[in-house]
């Protein structure tokens, strides 16, 4: 299968300062992919290259065409939420699903109604009388009833409380992906997405940190409570991490890494886990703010 | 379907959404103004005045009662040819209206980033940028072209039935009159002319719209007119000290009043000769003498490069709109 968005070399200045520096991407079809990284780190730069809302040096295609000189075409295909919150304040909601359903061949009314229908949005309501969360509500009824082969969000849960946001999530896996769309999302919220990722994509000072899939994570990183008694030899494995749970140690391990670790050998070191997302992220960043 | 023309359509109708108030609501308020300020007057006048009374000195000295058949026909073909002059105020709108919608339309999004929204949807910045020179040049005047005929066909209602009660009943003649049927076909004519002169300005406020990243007013209004006092205080000391004389005049017409006063309805008439319009008997306005003289300003190739200028720099607009996203 061909990949939906490929980069090699990919890079954007921003006068002097390098905000994605060289930065090879693959990614495949029928993906959610969860784009995390630092603020700063480059994510929303990366995104947008990809969009075709900026300019960037290096090689760069997106459902195989350029978005730098094939915007138009590739945005048939393609919808992005860049920024929540960001309607115009004299839109309506009646008016914003006849715009979008006038202009996009690939909008599906009933669908943008029926989010609507979840909500407190009325169709006469325009978007200065509501509240952020709202905002948000609106912008991904829109979205959402777009049936685009890609969509990127970048941070589209901002603003909105629990319920909604799980709601979402939920909506966006059952209702909306299937293997022919790709999704790529970026967050703050970590322990929210992982479950629905499929591919992580670590992004820190403009470089990938890590790129794979859930699975291959699933088998590289162990984290592991060790007993006191075994603290010593736990360290003499190198982790990556280690921070202190309830006077615990908890260790994290690549099993990658030079010389290899096997599951059973850190079994007996104490309890095996898998990492949550957030705390590999927070392991492989660590000292980004230092 | 989607198509480019319902892609257009829809985003025409986005504009009117957005200035609703610009492009109907002002130009209603100061026709709804006119009607109940000289409709009511009228009307109050009528009312007040059993009769025309002519007088001097506080004395009355000659009640009229009628009028004779040449001054009726006089008074027919005045009322007939020029009624929609009392709307004139509109056209005063009009250009304030397109002037600041054109400054602020490419900027405003920008600013408020709802750039990211209307970008993630599947237009061209061609189209946009598009739409919203057509609504400048198209949408905004035909809607108050439209507004002003219907303010003076209700002031010339009143007019006429207040006539007939007083006794000078001018609705025969005036519908006779086939000037009353072409007034409206004469200022609608005017339209293609008035695009011409008003691309310039629309193209230049489009370019700098879409070009400022803050005070998108200084640039445009500013920039030309530093320029243009630049050049006059350069041609100033060069010509005090080194002899030399430029064409400082022409600087200031030919480009700073295209690009700043294109939108003005009539601007054009200060390119007219004024001989032929001051020599004309008729009473009234003789509508196909002024639209010659308007036509005949095309004639000189300024218009013509300055709309192709337009043009020039509404396209710079589209190309600056495609990588200027982030306010």
């Amino acid at each position: 299968m061909s990949a939906v968005i490929s980069a090699r070399g990919l890079t954007k200045h921003y006068g002097k300062r390098i905000a994605v520096d060289s930065i090879d991407i693959e990614i495949a079809a029928g993906r959610i992919v969860g784009l995390i990284g630092p603020n700063g780190s480059g994510k929303t730069t990366t995104l947008k290259a990809a969009l075709g809302l900026i300019q960037c040096e290096g090689e760069l295609s997106v459902l195989g065409l350029d978005p730098r000189t094939q915007r138009d075409e590739l945005m048939k295909d393609v919808c992005f939420i860049a920024d929540v919150a960001i309607l115009p304040r004299w839109l309506r909601v009646k008016d914003a699903i006849d715009f979008v359903a006038g202009v996009h061949p690939r909008f599906d009314r009933s669908k943008a109604e029926r989010y609507i229908a979840n909500t407190k949005l009325t169709p006469t309501m325009k978007v200065k009388e509501m509240s952020k969360g709202m905002i948000v509500q609106l912008h991904l009824a829109l979205v959402m009833a777009i049936d685009a082969k890609l969509l990127v969000l970048d941070e589209p849960t901002l603003g909105l409380d629990i319920i909604y946001r799980k709601a979402f999530y939920q909506n966006l896996l059952e209702d909306y992906f299937d293997e022919h769309k790709t999704i790529v999302i970026t967050t703050h919220q970590v322990e929210e997405v992982e479950h629905i990722l499929t591919d992580l994509l670590f992004i820190r000072d403009g470089k990938i940190a890590l790129a794979a899939s859930m699975e291959e994570i699933g088998e590289r990183y162990v984290e592991v409570m060790v007993g006191s008694d075994k603290v010593a030899a736990a360290r003499a494995l190198q982790p990556i991490d280690e921070r202190t749970v309830f006077g615990k140690s908890v260790m994290l391990f690549d099993a990658l890494r030079a010389g290899g670790l096997s599951r059973t050998q850190l079994a007996a070191l104490g309890e095996v886990r898998n990492p949550s997302v957030a705390d590999l992220f927070v392991a492989t960043m660590k000292g980004t703010y230092a | 379907m989607t198509t480019p023309m319902s892609t257009m359509k829809w985003l025409i109708r986005r504009e009117l959404w957005e200035h609703k108030g610009a492009f109907f609501w002002a130009p209603l308020a100061v026709a709804a103004v006119i009607v109940l300020l000289f409709g009511g007057g009228f009307l109050y006048a009528i009312i007040a005045n059993p009769s025309f009374h002519v007088q001097v000195s506080g004395e009355q000295v000659m009640t009229v009662n009628g009028l004779p058949p040449a001054v009726l026909a006089k008074l027919a073909t005045a009322a007939a040819s020029s009624y929609l002059v009392i709307t004139a105020p509109l056209f005063f709108v009009l250009p304030v209206v397109v002037f600041f919608y054109c400054m602020a339309t490419l900027y405003d999004d920008r600013r408020d980033r709802s750039i990211l929204f209307w970008k993630s949807l599947p237009m061209s910045d061609a189209q946009t940028v598009l739409s919203k020179a057509v609504t400048a040049l198209l949408v905004a005047p035909l809607a108050t072209i439209a507004i002003g005929i219907a303010a003076s066909l209700i002031l010339l209602v009143i007019g006429l039935l207040g006539g007939a009660i007083k006794g000078i009943n001018l609705i025969a003649p005036v519908l006779a009159n086939v000037n009353f049927y072409l007034a409206p076909v004469y200022l609608i004519s005017f339209l293609p002319l008035y695009i011409l002169w008003a691309l310039p300005t629309v193209g230049w406020l489009l370019l700098v719209s879409s070009w400022a990243k803050s005070r998108v007013f200084l640039w445009a209004v500013g920039a030309p007119l530093v320029a243009l006092a630049i050049l006059a205080w350069f041609d100033f000391l060069a010509g005090r000290f080194a002899g030399v004389s430029m064409n400082v005049k022409w600087f200031g017409e030919e480009i700073v009043a295209r690009v700043l006063l294109g939108v003005f309805p009539g601007i054009w008439f200060g390119e007219v000769n004024g001989e032929a319009l001051a020599q004309q008997q008729q009473a009234g306005l003789d509508g196909p003498l002024l639209l010659g003289t308007s036509y005949a300003t095309l004639l000189t190739p300024g218009v013509w490069i300055a709309a192709a200028a337009g043009c020039a720099m509404i396209y710079g607009a589209i190309r600056l709109r495609r990588w200027r996203d982030e306010g």
